[in-house]
C-alpha cells in the first residue's frame, strides 16, 4: 500500500514537472535517470539474489545492436528487434546461466565470469567493424517522429516513455518479490548448500532470475539507443557500463524496490553536476568521487544508503 | 607468412616475459593477503605515468625516471594497503566484496589519470634500435623487458627462498595462525608484500614506458591479461603463473596476427571463462573445496 | 610463571571458559584433562594470543598478556604447538625450523640451537630437504615440537601431542616432552592420554565444559577415584 502510494505521488510529480521547470536540459536529465534506473533495476533483479554479475553490458550491447542494425539495415521496427535483441540477451543469459550455475560458479567467480563476458561482447561488436561501426558506433537512421520507429523529435516523449518503463520495471520487482520464486531465491542467498537439500531447484530458479533480468536489462538498452540514436560500443558495452550499473544499484542499496533508482538519481546528478560546473577540464572527477563513495559504502554500509535508511527506519517502528 | 608467425612467437614470448611479473605480482598478493588485486594492472599504469611526469614534463633521464618510479610505487602499494585492504580486512569484507571494493578502486585511479595527465595518449618517444636474425625483427625494448623479467624473477625467487623474510611471507601465505605463533607479525608482512606488489608494478612500469604509449584505460586490458594468466596458472600458484604467462603471451599475439586484436582478446576472455568453468584451481593449482 | 585469573573466553556469542584460573609455576609440568570440546585447546589459544579473551587476566612472568597479539606474545618467551603440529607443509623441515626461530632474540643464536634440536631429534637432520608433509605422523609430531623450542621459549603450550598416533609413536613422543622437561623448560600440556601424562607432570587440572573442577598435585590426581575411572580407565 506503502509503495502504491509512493508511486501515484512520484508520477504526480513526474507529469507536471516538465510544466513547472520549462528546462529541456533537465527533462533531458530526467528521462536518462528514468532509463538508466530502468536498467539498474532489472540488474537488481539478479543483484538482491547474491547474483552479482558486472558483465550486464553483455545483454546491453546485444539488445541495442540487434534492434538497430536491424532497424538500420531492414527497417524493422524496434518494438520487434526490442524482442528479438532479448531474446538474443536470453539466450546468452541462459548459455552462461546453466554452464555457471551448474559447475556451481557463485560469489566472485560468477562476477568474474560475468566481467569476461561483457567484455567478450563488447570486443566482439568491435571486431565486427563493418557491420557495426567498431569503435566508433553507428548512428540509426532518422525517422523524424514516429511511433513505429521508435523515435521522436520531442524529448518529452522520450520522457514520459521511459518513465512508463520504470514503472513497469518496478512492477516486475514487486511480482518477483511476491512470488514462491523470492522464497526460494531467499533461501539460497542464505545457505545454497543448505537450500539444495531442501529439493529446492536451485538451477532452475538462478536461470528464471537471470534470463529476466537478461531481457529487461536488454530492453532499456534498445530505449537508450533509440532516445540518443547513437550506439556506442563504450557505452552501451564492456566493462565500465557493466560496472557503473552494479555501482548504481549497490550505492543505492540492491535489496530494495526503490534503492536503485535512489542509486542512479545520486549518480546521474553528481555527473551532470560536474559535467556542469567544471566543465571539460575535469572530466571524469565525477567517476573518482563515486568510485570512492562506492568503495567506502561497500565497506561500511553493505545495504547502500537507500537500503540502510530503510532498515534504519524498519527498527525504528 | 612463416615469418609473421615467428616474429608474433617472438614477441609472444617477449611479451609473456613481462606478463610474468605481472602474474608473480597477483599471486603473492593473493597468496599472502588473500585478496584479489583487481586494480593491479591500474597501478602499472600509473606507474607508467610516473615515468612519464618524470621524464617528460621534468625532463629527467629516462633511466633516472624509471629507477624512481620503483618506490614511488611501492609507498602507493603500501598506501593501499592501510587506506583499502585494511578496512576491508577488518570489516571481515566476503571476497565478492573485496572484489567489489577494487573494482571501485579501478574506477578511481583511471578517472584520476584521466583527471591529472588527460585522456590522450602520453608516450615517452623514446627510438631503440630494431635487432633482426634474418626476417625475423626483435625490437631492443623488447629485449630488454624479456631479460630484466627474467632477472626480477630470479631475485624474487632468491628473496623469497633465502631470506627470513621471504621466508615470513611464504609462512603467512600457507599457514596465518602457525606463522603468528613463530612471531611474525601479520601486518608488517602485508605491508611488505604491498610494497613488493608496488615497487614490481613500478618495474613493469619501466619496462612498457618505451613500448607502449600510455592512456587512462591502458590499465584495465593488462589487469585482465594478468588475472587471465593467474587464473589459467592457479591462483597463488607462482610457477603456474610464470607458465601461463607465456601461454597467453604467445597464443594472443599470434592471434592478433591470424585474425586481429580484439579476436585475440576474445580468445584469452574465452579461455578464461572456460577454466573458471571447468578447472577453477587452474592448470596447475590444487583443488581447494570451498 | 603463568598466571591465569579468571578468565572468560568466547566463541562469537558462545561462552567457552568460565571464570577459569591456573597456574604454571616456574620449570613445572602442568596438564590439563578432560573430555573433548571442553575448551582445552581454548585455553591454549587465549594464552598465545591466538583468541582473545573477553575478561579476565593472563600474567606471565609478571606482566600482563592477555590484550597482546599473538607474535608479541611469542617473543616474551611462550610457544604453542597446536594440536595436529600445523606445520607449513610446503616448507622442508630445515626452512620450519628455520621459520621457527624468525624472532630476532632466536635469529643470532640459530646455529647453536639447530645443533641441539638435530640432537635431540637426529631424525629431523636426516629429513631437513624433506618437505614437511611427507614425514610420517610420529615424525610430523617431533618436528612440530623441535619448531617451538627454536623459538628460544620459556614456557611451551603442548595441544594434545599424542593425538592420532599409534602407541608405539605415542611412548616416543612422551619421550621427548621428556627430554624436554628434563631441560627445565615449563610446560602446560593439554592431553586425552591421562596416565602418561600424569607421570610427567607435577600439577594437574580438570577441566570441564569450560570449568575447572579440580586442581591438584599428580599424586592426588592419580588417587581420585573419579579420575581414575573416567580418564585412566582404571
Amino acid at each position: 500500500m506503502r509503495t502504491a502510494l509512493l508511486l501515484i505521488i512520484l508520477t504526480a510529480f513526474v507529469v507536471v514537472f516538465p510544466h513547472l521547470v520549462q528546462s529541456p536540459y533537465l527533462i533531458h536529465i530526467g528521462t536518462l535517470i528514468f532509463i538508466w534506473s530502468f536498467i539498474t533495476t532489472a540488474w537488481s533483479y539478479m543483484g538482491r539474489f547474491g547474483l552479482i554479475s558486472l558483465g550486464h553490458g553483455a545483454f546491453l550491447g546485444l539488445g541495442a545492436y540487434t534492434t538497430g542494425l536491424l532497424f538500420n539495415a531492414y527497417g524493422l521496427s524496434p518494438w520487434i528487434g526490442m524482442l528479438l535483441g532479448g531474446l538474443a540477451a536470453v539466450l546468452l543469459a541462459m548459455l552462461i546461466g546453466y554452464a555457471c550455475f551448474r559447475f556451481g560458479v557463485i560469489g566472485d567467480y560468477f562476477a568474474l565470469v560475468t566481467l569476461a563476458l561483457g567484455e567478450v561482447v563488447a570486443l566482439t561488436l568491435i571486431a565486427f567493424r563493418d557491420i557495426t561501426g567498431g569503435s566508433l558506433g553507428f548512428t540509426l537512421k532518422s525517422m523524424g517522429t514516429s511511433l513505429i520507429a521508435f523515435q521522436s523529435e520531442e524529448k518529452i516523449h522520450f520522457y514520459y516513455g521511459s518513465f512508463a518503463f520504470l514503472i513497469l520495471a518496478l512492477l516486475v520487482w514487486k511480482w518477483i518479490d511476491r512470488s514462491p520464486m523470492q522464497k526460494a531465491m531467499r533461501a539460497i542467498g542464505e545457505d545454497e548448500i543448505a537450500a539444495s537439500t531442501l529439493g529446492v531447484g536451485i538451477i532452475r530458479y538462478k536461470m528464471i532470475i537471470t534470463m529476466i533480468s537478461a531481457f529487461t536489462t536488454a530492453i532499456g538498452a534498445v530505449l537508450y539507443a533509440q532516445y540518443i540514436t547513437y550506439l556506442n560500443p563504450h557505452t552501451l558495452s564492456g566493462v565500465p557500463p557493466s560496472l557503473e550499473i552494479a555501482f548504481k544499484a549497490i550505492l543505492g542499496g540492491m535489496f530494495s524496490l526503490w534503492g536503485p533508482t535512489v542509486g542512479t538519481l545520486l549518480i546521474v546528478s553528481l555527473e551532470e553536476y560536474f559535467r556542469v560546473v567544471y566543465g571539460s577540464t575535469f572530466v571524469g572527477f565525477s567517476q573518482i568521487i563515486y568510485g570512492l563513495a562506492l568503495v567506502l559504502l561497500i565497506i561500511f554500509l553493505p545495504k547502500g544508503i537507500y537500503g540502510s535508511l530503510q532498515a534504519l527506519f524498519q527498527r525504528k517502528k | 607468412m612463416t615469418e609473421l608467425l615467428l616474429n608474433a612467437i617472438m614477441n609472444g614470448i617477449l611479451l609473456g616475459g613481462v606478463l610474468a611479473l605481472l602474474a608473480f605480482g597477483m599471486n603473492l598478493i593473493f597468496g599472502v593477503v588473500k585478496i584479489i588485486h583487481l586494480a593491479y594492472g591500474q597501478c602499472v599504469m600509473l606507474g607508467m605515468y610516473v615515468v612519464y611526469t618524470l621524464a617528460v614534463l621534468m625532463k629527467m633521464p629516462v633511466i633516472l625516471a624509471c629507477i624512481i618510479a620503483l618506490p614511488v610505487m611501492g609507498i602507493v602499494g603500501v598506501l593501499l594497503q592501510s587506506l583499502v585492504i585494511n578496512p576491508l580486512l577488518k570489516a571481515k569484507a566476503n571476497p565478492l566484496t573485496q572484489l567489489l571494493a577494487l573494482a571501485g578502486l579501478t574506477i578511481v585511479i583511471e578517472n584520476m589519470a584521466q583527471v591529472v595527465w588527460g585522456a590522450d595518449l602520453r608516450g615517452i618517444n623514446i627510438q631503440l634500435p630494431l635487432i633482426h636474425f634474418g626476417n625475423v625483427y626483435i625490437r631492443t625494448s623488447n629485449l630488454i623487458a624479456f631479460f630484466g623479467a627474467l632477472l626480477t624473477l630470479l631475485g624474487l625467487y632468491l628473496f623469497l627462498n633465502r631470506t627470513y623474510l621471504g621466508l615470513a611471507i611464504r609462512s603467512i601465505a600457507q599457514d596465518l595462525d602457525s606463522a603468528r605463533l613463530m612471531g611474525i607479525n601479520p601486518r608488517a608482512i602485508y605491508y611488505t608484500t604491498m610494497a613488493i606488489g608496488g615497487l614490481l608494478t613500478g618495474v613493469i612500469a619501466a619496462f612498457f614506458s618505451p613500448i607502449y604509449a600510455v592512456h587512462p584505460h591502458f590499465g584495465g586490458s593488462f589487469t585482465l591479461m594478468a588475472f587471465i594468466i593467474v587464473v589459467l596458472g592457479g591462483m597463488g600458484n607462482m610457477l603456474g603463473g610464470f607458465i601461463g604467462a607465456f601461454i597467453i603471451g604467445v597464443v594472443t599475439s599470434v592471434s592478433a596476427v591470424l585474425t586481429s586484436t580484439e579476436i585475440a582478446d576474445i580468445l584469452a576472455l574465452v579461455i578464461f571463462i572456460a577454466v573458471i568453468l571447468v578447472r577453477p584451481q587452474g592448470l596447475l593449482g590444487i583443488k581447494v573445496s570451498k | 610463571m603463568l598466571e591465569i585469573q579468571n578468565l572468560n573466553v568466547y566463541y562469537g556469542e558462545f561462552q567457552a571458559l568460565f571464570n577459569l584460573s591456573l597456574r604454571v609455576p616456574e620449570g613445572e609440568t602442568v596438564i590439563t584433562v578432560g573430555p573433548n570440546g571442553s575448551g582445552k585447546s581454548t585455553l591454549l589459544k587465549a594464552i598465545s594470543g591466538l583468541l582473545l579473551p573477553r575478561s579476565g587476566t593472563v600474567t606471565f612472568l609478571g606482566e600482563r598478556i592477555d590484550h597482546l597479539p599473538a607474535h608479541e606474545i611469542v617473543e616474551r618467551g611462550i610457544a604453542h604447538v597446536p594440536e595436529g603440529g600445523r606445520l607449513f607443509a610446503n616448507l622442508t623441515v630445515l626452512e620450519n625450523l628455520k621459520v621457527g626461530s624468525y624472532l630476532k632474540r632466536a635469529r643470532s643464536e640459530f646455529s647453536a640451537t639447530l645443533k641441539e634440536i638435530y640432537r635431540l631429534f637426529p631424525i629431523l637432520d636426516e629429513r631437513k630437504k624433506q618437505l614437511a608433509d611427507t614425514l610420517s605422523g610420529g615424525e610430523r609430531q617431533m618436528l612440530s615440537i623441535a619448531r617451538s623450542l627454536m623459538s628460544r621459549p620459556k614456557l611451551i603450550l603442548l595441544d594434545e601431542p599424542s593425538s592420532g598416533l599409534a602407541p608405539r609413536i605415542v611412548s616416543r613422543v612422551f619421550e621427548f616432552v621428556h627430554q624436554i622437561k628434563v631441560q627445565g623448560y615449563a610446560i602446560l600440556m593439554v592431553e586425552q592420554n591421562v596416565r602418561k601424562a600424569l607421570q610427567l607432570s607435577e600439577r594437574a587440572y580438570l577441566i570441564e565444559s569450560g570449568r575447572v573442577h579440580k586442581e591438584g598435585t599428580r599424586q592426588s590426581f592419580l588417587e581420585d577415584p573419579y579420575i581414575k575411572k573416567a580418564y585412566i580407565g582404571l
